[in-house]
């Protein structure tokens, strides 16, 4: 265990630093605390306006085909260098695997992943219309503000 | 030190040398591809399913994805009974395939016809609830074929990788059939949770397995078996910490406290049909996987961990149902007796005999049927939004619809273990199972909880039954809310449970038989 005790002293050391440095600031300091001194520090000029918060869920599926062939990828080419030694075993599991990936990527783009087109309302439903957003539409509802939200939706008690 | 233990493994046995000296080409797993039809069918049934709802028109039927379920669900069924005779006959018996990585067994074989039950009646249930949500669509049914999948992969796993493949795929699958609600604020927020404290969890779980990697030196729970039984550790705290850690890991997924806190809100805010799934499947794929990994692969080493399901069956005991008498809403309360049920399992699994492991699985077998019931009724008496989910919006529920009423109370009082019903023969056989090991202390704790949890289960059936004018003689209220449409695929997956839970009940020899041959078998990979 000897040749540890190095990791085991620096670790020692930086937690007194870190202490040390805490309290050394918190005894020496003038302690004349103001607005701009207390904001996190921040780089650049502060914001005039909150940044946009939404962006269009289309993104998150482009992700995901993304990391579908990604990982596609990250099995194929391992394969491609051994295949040969691999034999009937290593093309009956990669054929497995490219057919579940390619079924899920047929579902993806099915259902509208890769239309650019206006928003498209994939299914209407008459019940609990509210006018936050929902998970199947990012679209505000206007003129609806106040009105008909259910009640008895409450949240999950802790 | 540990490294010179591991110097002496034996390089013969458990599995070939990966590369022949002759020839350049790698020595490949044979498949017997017939042992896993139970599994194939789960898997390319959901495979073929994503491909033909991306293919064909959107406008099928609307049943046909639940026809489809049931059909592929009884299918996996029917496939279990040839593989039932085939690993317990004597000639052929359990094997073990892919280098060692699955063990087909009865056990394996058990667990997986529980799950295929769950599915089906599930599926029967999703069907009419649904529609009624406007949530129907070919999706649910395909992630209870994944959850399902994967469910089956952890109970004829043989290795801690393969059985870590198996929780991610049936938990991602129940992450996002939790959030499948699209329009409750609560399943939303209920799938977040399961997501982010399931996600903890499996980490947990992977970072014991490398730790009892690292301490045994395979992954292969045969092979820690051998090594185990064969050599004395000089040095056992890598070997502890990877136990606590897996224990931990799996005693998230089981909903066993003190790991039990997802528990009520995921079981509150999931659509009401995948609250009786989790109960169900899930939490019998992750017994089977506790089974497998400690029962058996650190059977050895049982005085090492049997401590922590000590401490982990009495709390889930004690918790569950002490807690759940104070509830107000039903599905939590169901979520809360979950728990107190799982306690019940862990007393099968702490005796760490074949006796507890054959308790366990009747325990589970009979708690399938009546989760998926009890939470089946809720999805219905809850109505169209699941607003009505209270104690008191039961009230009167009895005069306005008896039959309901009366399965409620049956699986209520099956439950709670009143004779006559499945979930006393349970009961008895895991209490028995404990008694047999000397554990007086668990036994008497099991009992007295049983009690505890009774109330709340007489609390739900007198709301249902008795309309009285309250404590103050304020009017008697009678049912309210609109009427409870009850589908006849709801009234078939209805008398399922009901059948199942009076049949383990009165003659509980078949399944107790059934039970007792599903023992963990871990054989060596001959290659066949």
């Amino acid at each position: 265990m000897g040749q540890y005790l190095p990791i085991l002293a620096l670790g020692i050391l930086a937690t007194l630093f870190a202490l040390i440095s805490l309290i050394a600031s918190r005894l020496l300091n003038p302690g004349r605390p103001n607005d701009a001194k207390n904001a996190p520090y921040e780089c650049g000029i502060v914001d005039q306006v909150a940044p946009p918060e939404r962006f269009p869920v289309r993104f998150y599926l482009v992700a995901m085909i993304f990391i579908v062939f990604d990982i596609e990828i990250i099995f194929l080419y391992p394969f491609t260098a051994v295949y040969r030694e691999l034999g009937s075993f290593g093309l009956v599991s990669v054929i497995e695997f490219a057919v579940a990936v390619f079924a899920s990527f047929l579902y993806v783009v099915a259902n509208g992943a890769l239309d650019w087109g206006p928003l498209k309302q994939v299914r209407r439903s008459g019940m609990m219309v509210t006018p936050s957003r929902t998970s199947t539409s990012t679209i505000r509802r206007v003129g609806q503000e106040g009105r008909e939200v259910h009640v008895g939706d409450e949240g999950v008690a802790a | 030190m540990i490294l010179q233990v591991l110097a002496q493994i034996p390089t013969d046995g458990v599995t070939a040398p990966l590369v022949e000296e002759s020839t350049s080409r790698l020595v490949t797993p044979r498949i017997p591809w017939s042992y896993l039809t139970p599994q194939l069918i789960l898997f390319l049934g959901a495979v073929i399913g994503v491909a033909l709802v991306a293919l064909l028109p959107k406008r099928l039927p609307k049943y046909l994805s639940a026809l489809a379920t049931v059909v592929l669900a009884a299918g996996t069924l029917v496939s279990i009974v040839p593989l039932w005779g085939r690993v317990g006959n004597a000639r052929e018996g359990a094997i073990s395939a892919w280098s060692g990585a699955i063990g087909v067994d009865r056990f394996g074989l058990f667990v997986t016809a529980l799950i295929c039950l769950a599915v089906l009646v599930t599926a029967l249930f999703a069907d009419s609830y649904l529609r009624r949500e406007g949530l129907d669509g070919p999706e649910f049914y395909l992630l209870l074929m994944t959850a399902a999948f994967g469910a089956s992969i952890m109970a004829i796993s043989n290795d801690l990788i393969v059985l870590f493949v198996g929780v991610e795929i049936l938990s991602i699958s129940s992450y996002v059939l939790t959030a499948m609600h699209a329009r409750r604020v609560t399943s939303q927020e209920a799938g977040l949770k399961y997501l982010v404290l399931g996600g903890f969890a499996s980490a947990v779980l992977l970072y014991g397995l490398a730790l009892i990697y690292g301490a045994t030196g395979s992954t292969n729970l045969l092979q820690i078996q051998v090594f185990l039984s064969e050599r004395v550790l000089t040095s056992d705290g890598l070997l502890l910490g990877g136990l606590g850690l897996m224990m931990a890991g799996f005693g998230f997924k089981v909903g066993a406290a003190p790991f039990h806190m997802w528990t009520p809100d995921v079981y509150q805010g999931a659509p009401t049909p995948v609250s009786g799934f989790m109960a169900s499947a899930v939490k019998t794929a992750a017994f089977a996987g506790m089974i497998r990994v400690f029962v058996v692969g650190f059977g050895s080493a049982a005085e090492l961990w049997r401590p922590i399901v000590f401490v982990m069956a009495v709390l889930s005991l004690l918790v569950g149902s002490i807690v759940s008498v104070v509830q107000s809403n039903v599905k939590r309360m169901l979520a809360y007796s979950s728990i107190a049920h799982a306690g019940f399992i862990l007393l099968g699994v702490h005796s760490a005999t074949e006796r507890g492991t054959s308790a366990a699985l009747f325990y589970l077998a009979s708690y399938t049927a009546m989760a998926l019931g009890s939470f089946g009724i809720v999805a219905l008496a809850a109505r169209r939004g699941e607003h009505l989910q209270k104690l008191s919006d039961l009230r009167g529920f009895a005069t306005a619809h008896p039959g309901l009423a009366l399965a409620f109370a049956l699986l209520l009082f099956a439950q709670s273990g009143v004779p006559l019903t499945g979930g006393f023969i349970a009961k008895l056989g895991v209490i028995g199972a404990a008694v047999d090991q000397g554990d007086w202390a668990l036994a008497v704790v099991a009992m007295i909880t049983a009690v505890i949890s009774t109330f709340m289960y007489l609390r739900i059936i007198v709301s249902m039954f008795f309309v009285g004018g309250g404590d103050h003689g304020e009017e008697p209220a009678g049912f309210e809310g609109p009427p409870v449409n009850v589908s006849w695929t709801s009234m078939v997956g209805l008398g399922i449970v009901v059948v199942a839970t009076l049949f383990l009940g009165i003659l509980p020899g078949t399944v107790k038989h059934w039970s007792n041959q599903a023992v963990v078998e871990m054989v060596r990979d001959s290659g066949r």
